[in-house]
């Protein structure tokens, strides 16, 4: 083969390998309506405590994360901000969900968010980098966003977006663990987990912000966790997301878990003194029947420890 | 010394030159080291000397002491390279400058063939040097356009290192996406390897970029006209360093008229500091070693000067000192009569914690510390908003990236405290400049779209965006409707221009900071309601 031949090969064969790029498809889910919901709501100073007993009331970790899953744990590390202001994940709501995924034997922790501060200082202020580094545990990995792994997919049960680039750990993980942190926000009223999905998403996210309760709803139809633990040891009350102010946070010592996304949405919401309705966007996956809201279908156990 | 004794000398020579080279490495290697660490770790505080370099360059040290008629105890350690000068010579360029070093590396690649041995223009850097200091005394600092380092440094952050990034992501993507699974197996860890040791950790974006290399590259390629080139024709620094030198008790002895028609020792030399006659002129030698190995009699050797003895030396004219330093004196004046002195751009917005603008542009060297360091990608070189004396200083562009709130690490690593050090809880407080709304394209304003994108992202603990809620009418249904318009509380903002980089509209931010109300400045600052202040406001 002469150098030219070589090279036109060449040109063809990455033009091929570029048009070949890998489709994302993830089925659609979410019947009419949803059925009953499981949620468990644990008080306490121990959060550590709190969270195993959240989960054990759910009928523990076990029965979310099978052996040798691979699991992802996604916390709100949003913003370059210290644990008590409240703007993101307590890190020890985090590390003990991450001990239990090990210990019901997960093939591998991931931990990520998609910042929106500058990526190292929100691992690092909030303390996550180093409760998380302390694990000795070669099985957990707290990755910075990869931008190589946003994935274009399609959102066929869609009524507002029909695609989006979303992140591909978070869609192919056999157990996918939101951990958001219950707090204010000045659009949609509160921000709990289904909005914690602006963490494992790309493109502009700023443009879902118009009609942001409709496009929540459909980011959820694909983006499906198989556990949410919503963080209410601190409830960042005004200024949110990003807070900043003690006189802000209200310490409530709270941790809600449940399969199901809406009811636990729904059941933080009546911490801040609202009626889940409030909220739109708990209001628009519920009514695409991606889970339940509707207080008489929601069993909540509750302990205070 | 008889002939014998000194042909012994070759195993020391040669041994002496290894070691120039090894120091060459060395420090080149950290150089690098300090380079790449020229960003957040981890902490707050930045972790190694990264701007060393500067803070030893006395050409830079002189000029910004004598711009703003101070000293500046940063600069200090420059001292100690003057010492080491006045001491050993030139050995600086030889032994230790990383883009000499650099240069000297490319060596190899460039043709020997028709390369000049004289040096092109042996008055050019002396020159320079004077107009430097001239006009740096009058106040018009220029050193940071010709500083070997600020060159150098310019051209690495601002286009190769980020460049790297872009191909080693390229590459990576390409093998991530369509290689197979054992492929991945080795290009993955490999690519994690290479992201926590010597890439960058964010692709970053910077205007001016192609400028900066096209000056660096120009250093290199300069090189097939002859060795050296910028070193022995344009490098004030090493002018400077050359003068000590003069003045300096040691230097090499030359052949002399037993050498017969061999001159090996001028040709092969890299600065141009053997004349015809053998003579070895200490105030451009660098003491590269390469004359003593290569000379067949080894009759070159140091030797410390008796006075009276001096070397050859490099000196201008009467009429080129006095029309040089005639040329550093006009320029000054010249620019304070253009526009822009009446009325700054008000899209120059400095860094936090930069002084006054005269003296900010005085004390800055345009090494392009605080642009690499920049963790938000906010501060670019700026190319003609402040002057063409202004050129490659920074300034917040927060289309492209934003000043992180707590972040401080810009002023730590300026040589020059031109950006002073702040604490975190100063910075909180130290306003660069102010936003405002674009209402003709904001969405709330001017579309009825309720969008708080701006609002969530501010920093300050009580929100600098806040909201007002409004009842309009929309445009096409005539509907009424509730919607809330965010605005901005002057008093609050600290021009952080985060709100302008994340607005979500394409192309023009409908909220963008501009310096009115920066801290720097007591004519810049804003009108307040309910307060009478000596403008009348």
């Amino acid at each position: 083969m002469d150098r030219r031949t070589f090279l036109r090969q060449l040109v063809l064969y990455s033009l091929g390998l570029s048009l070949s790029a890998p489709r994302f498809g993830v089925a659609a889910t979410g019947a009419e309506t949803a059925g009953a919901a499981e949620l468990s709501l644990v008080s306490g100073a121990d959060y550590s405590a709190v969270v195993r007993r959240a989960l054990q009331l759910l009928g523990g970790m076990e029965r979310f994360v099978r052996p040798g899953a691979s699991v992802v744990v996604k916390p709100n590390i949003a913003w370059d901000r210290t644990p008590e202001y409240g703007a993101t994940t307590h890190p020890l709501v985090v590390k003990t969900l991450v001990e239990l995924a090990l210990q019901a034997g997960a093939g591998e922790v991931r931990i990520f968010d998609h910042t929106c501060n500058e990526k190292r200082r929100c691992y690092v202020n909030s303390g996550i980098a180093d409760i998380v580094g302390a694990i000795a545990e070669r099985r957990v990995k707290l990755d910075y966003i990869d931008s190589r792994k946003f994935v274009e997919v399609k959102i066929t049960g869609g009524r507002s977006l029909d695609s989006w680039e979303i992140y591909r750990d978070a869609l192919t993980a056999d157990c996918y663990i939101n951990v958001p942190v219950a707090k204010h926000h000045g659009l949609s009223g509160l921000t709990l987990g289904l909005k914690n999905v602006m963490g494992v998403i790309g493109g502009n996210r700023g443009r879902l912000h118009h009609g942001l309760a409709q496009k929540l709803a459909d980011l959820a139809t694909v983006v499906r966790p198989t556990l949410t633990v919503i963080d209410a040891t601190r409830l960042l009350l005004r200024n949110g997301p990003q807070g900043g102010r003690l006189e802000d946070v209200r310490q409530t010592d709270t941790v809600i878990a449940s399969a199901d996304p809406v009811a636990a949405d729904a059941v933080a919401t009546t911490l801040f003194g609202l009626e889940p309705e409030r909220i739109e966007t708990t209001v628009a996956a519920y009514q695409m029947g991606l889970g339940q809201m509707d207080p008489n279908q929601i069993h909540i156990s509750e302990q205070r420890l | 010394m008889r002939t014998g004794d000194r042909a012994a000398q070759k195993p020391l020579y040669r041994r002496l030159r290894l070691v120039r080279m090894a120091s060459q490495l060395g420090f080149l290697l950290l150089f690098l080291f300090l380079f790449v660490n020229t960003d957040y770790s981890g902490s707050d505080t930045i972790q190694y000397a990264v701007n060393l370099l500067f803070r030893i360059d006395p050409l830079l040290a002189i000029t910004a002491m004598l711009a703003v008629r101070a000293v500046i105890a940063l600069m200090l350690p420059a001292l100690l390279l003057v010492g080491l000068s006045l001491l050993l010579g030139r050995f600086f360029c030889g032994w230790v400058c990383p883009l000499g070093s650099l240069v000297d590396g490319v060596q190899p690649a460039m043709k020997h063939g028709r390369r000049r041995q004289t040096t092109l223009f042996p008055g050019l850097a002396m020159s320079l040097l004077l107009v430097v200091l001239v006009s740096a005394l009058l106040g018009l600092p220029l050193a940071g356009y010709v500083d070997p380092f600020s060159i150098l440094v310019r051209g690495l952050a601002q286009a190769v290192y980020p460049a790297s990034h872009n191909m080693a992501e390229s590459f990576f993507t390409m093998t991530y996406l369509h290689a197979p699974a054992w492929v991945n197996q080795i290009t993955e860890p490999l690519y994690g390897f290479l992201k926590e040791t010597v890439l960058p950790f964010e692709r970053k974006y910077f205007a001016l970029s192609l400028l900066s290399l096209a000056v660096l590259a120009a250093v290199f390629l300069a090189e097939a006209v002859q060795r050296r080139f910028f070193c022995r024709n344009i490098c004030p620094l090493g002018a400077l360093l050359g003068w000590f030198a003069r003045l300096g008790p040691t230097g090499l002895r030359g052949g002399d008229d037993d050498c017969g028609a061999c001159r090996l020792c001028s040709r092969i030399c890299r600065m141009g500091a053997i004349d015809e006659r053998r003579r070895i002129d200490p105030q451009r030698c660098s003491l590269c070693m390469d004359c003593l190995v290569r000379c067949p009699r080894q009759v070159i050797f140091f030797r410390s000067f008796l006075p009276g003895s001096r070397g050859v030396g490099v000196s201008l004219s009467r009429r080129r000192l006095v029309g040089t330093l005639a040329l550093g004196c006009v320029i000054p004046p010249m620019l304070g009569v253009r526009r822009l002195t009446a009325a700054p751009d008000p899209l120059l917005i400095r860094p936090p914690g930069a002084l006054a603008e005269v003296e900010f542009l005085q004390r800055c060297v345009r090494c392009a510390e605080c642009i690499q360091v920049c963790i938000g990608n906010g501060l670019q070189p700026v190319l003609l908003e402040a002057g063409i004396e202004g050129i490659f200083s920074p300034h917040l562009v927060a289309r492209t990236g934003y000043c992180e709130f707590n972040c401080t690490l810009c002023g730590q690593v300026c040589p020059t405290g031109a950006i002073r050090e702040l604490t975190r809880a100063e910075k909180h407080r130290t306003k660069i400049g102010n936003a405002w709304f674009d209402t003709d394209r904001c969405l709330p304003y001017a579309r009825g779209i309720p969008c708080i994108v701006c609002e969530e992202h501010c920093p300050t603990p009580d929100k600098a965006i806040k909201f007002r809620t409004v009842v309009m009418v929309d445009d096409l249904t005539g509907q009424q409707q509730e919607i809330r318009h965010p605005f901005i509380v002057d008093e609050l903002c600290i021009g952080c221009g985060i709100c302008e980089t994340k607005c979500p509209l394409p192309g023009r931010a409908a909220v963008f900071v501009t310096s009115d109300g920066e801290m720097r400045n007591p004519d810049n600052i804003l009108p307040r309601k309910g307060e009478t202040d000596q403008w009348g406001y």
